[in-house]
């Protein structure tokens, strides 16, 4: 699979405390007993992790996870993720 | 839109932390109860908001009572039950007028003292830190009670799963005296904002003027308050991350000073993700909501009370507060810890 479902898997261990195990491509976020508040805020931290933003109705808890890791993809911009990463700003800053 | 920054604060004149208390009703609810009505469980519960169990005040409790406990509790942890001003911040008055401060300040042998309600639903703690400030730095008062007190419980739609389980009363009070900027104890510098352009996301729509005025009888349901949990989940964190990562700046703090972050204990995954975000380590993020719940403008000094209580907040640690509620409105600030005696 592609640099970014493996950077999402990451995410998924890390900040939401996934098994691992438990984690395919044709994993479906709800057999994760992720909600779709879960789902809020995995956008959250795909936006601050990717700084991509993904609407909330582009998501579903039905959705797999190489479907979201493919919607990151199709936002990122053509230069390399850290490039973009460097480039954006909070919200307030 | 980015709001200027604030001018500089006066440089003599500081607000103290010097006393901290806090009150429970004394009926604690489990999951397991509010389950058998809402089609609910206790590992749904606890997975989704980090909340075990919250105390709902009895008949013929109101918020006045809790915030009189916890007024007195912090005055005794400040060894003078002195003040020049008592600020009371809540979201359940105990009635729409007058405001509840002045009873309780009455009750508390503090008759005479300026003594005001602070609306900022569960920003409204900090909100009244920084009203405290300013009457100490312009020297208004020397000493102020500052509680944060709500019963929550009487606007909660017992039907509603979505907010019935995260919300409890309960109270937590400080008492600030005026010191020096540098000294442990001293508040600020303060990060406060709001947007009334997402006033519907937390709202109790019946009972003000905008209904009274409408012509119409409100319905059952209006009386009740309602949130756009997604909505708000979302704010919360962007909210509250950017308003810490201002106050950090202010202060001349980088997120690994921190020794605590007290964030609203709104649900445990918005602090947690709050403390990801701020870049703080999540066992640095202290956090009571498993035993009290969501308890509003209450939240904030609770935490304190309890991680004082427990020893986790030690003299000379780096305290950071963060704070986000319906308005919508936020706020935060910054504080090292002060030697406070055990009561």
């Amino acid at each position: 699979m592609s640099e970014t479902y493996d950077r999402l898997v990451e995410l998924l261990v890390d900040r939401f405390e996934v098994d691992r195990s438990e984690i395919g491509p044709d994993t479906k976020f709800e057999e994760l007993d992720m909600d779709s508040l879960f789902l809020v805020e995995l956008l959250l931290v795909i936006q601050s992790e990717f700084k991509v933003a993904i609407g909330e109705d582009a998501a579903t808890p039905g959705d797999t996870v190489a479907a979201v890791a493919g919607l990151i993809e199709d936002r990122l911009p053509a230069s390399s993720p850290s490039a973009a990463a460097a480039s954006a700003t909070a919200e307030r800053s | 839109m980015t709001a200027p920054p604030p001018s500089r604060p006066s440089p003599d004149r500081a607000a103290v932390l010097t006393g901290v208390g806090g009150c429970l009703p004394p009926t604690a609810v489990s999951n397991d109860e509010l389950s058998v009505r809402l089609d609910s469980s206790d590992a749904w519960i606890r997975s989704r908001t980090g909340i075990r169990q919250r105390y709902f005040a009895a008949p013929g409790t109101a918020t006045s009572d809790l915030a009189v406990g916890a007024g007195a509790k912090a005055l005794k942890s400040s060894g003078t039950p002195v003040v020049d001003a008592v600020l009371l911040a809540t979201t359940t008055p105990d009635r729409p007028c007058p405001a509840t401060a002045p009873v309780v300040a009455a009750r508390l042998g503090l008759t005479g003292t300026a003594a005001f309600d602070v609306s900022a639903v569960c920003t409204g703690f900090v909100y009244a830190l920084a009203t405290a400030a300013g009457l100490i730095a312009t020297g208004a008062a020397d000493r102020v009670l500052v509680i944060g007190a709500e019963t929550f419980s009487t606007l909660l739609d017992p039907d509603d799963r979505a907010t019935s389980v995260i919300f409890g009363d309960g109270a937590g009070a400080v008492v600030l005296r005026a010191g020096e900027p540098a000294e442990p104890g001293a508040l600020g510098p303060f990060d406060l904002g709001s947007d009334g352009g997402r006033e519907d996301l937390i709202t109790v729509p019946a009972g003000g003027s905008r209904q009274r005025l409408s012509g119409r009888s409100p319905t059952p349901a209006e009386r009740y308050f309602t949130m756009d949990g997604k909505e708000v989940f979302r704010h919360a964190v962007q909210r509250m991350s950017a308003s810490a990562r201002a106050v950090l700046d202010r202060a001349g703090w980088t997120p690994a000073d921190v020794d605590h972050l007290v964030g609203h204990q709104a649900n445990l995954r918005i602090t947690n993700h709050v403390a990801d975000e701020v870049g703080v380590p999540r066992p640095r993020c202290f956090s009571n909501i498993a035993d009290v719940g969501n308890t509003a403008a209450a939240s904030i000094p609770l935490a304190l009370d309890q991680a004082h209580a427990d020893g986790v907040l030690r003299a000379g640690d780096r305290v950071l507060l963060t704070a986000f509620g319906g308005g919508l409105t936020w706020g935060s600030t910054v504080l090292t810890w002060p030697r406070l005696d055990h009561i």
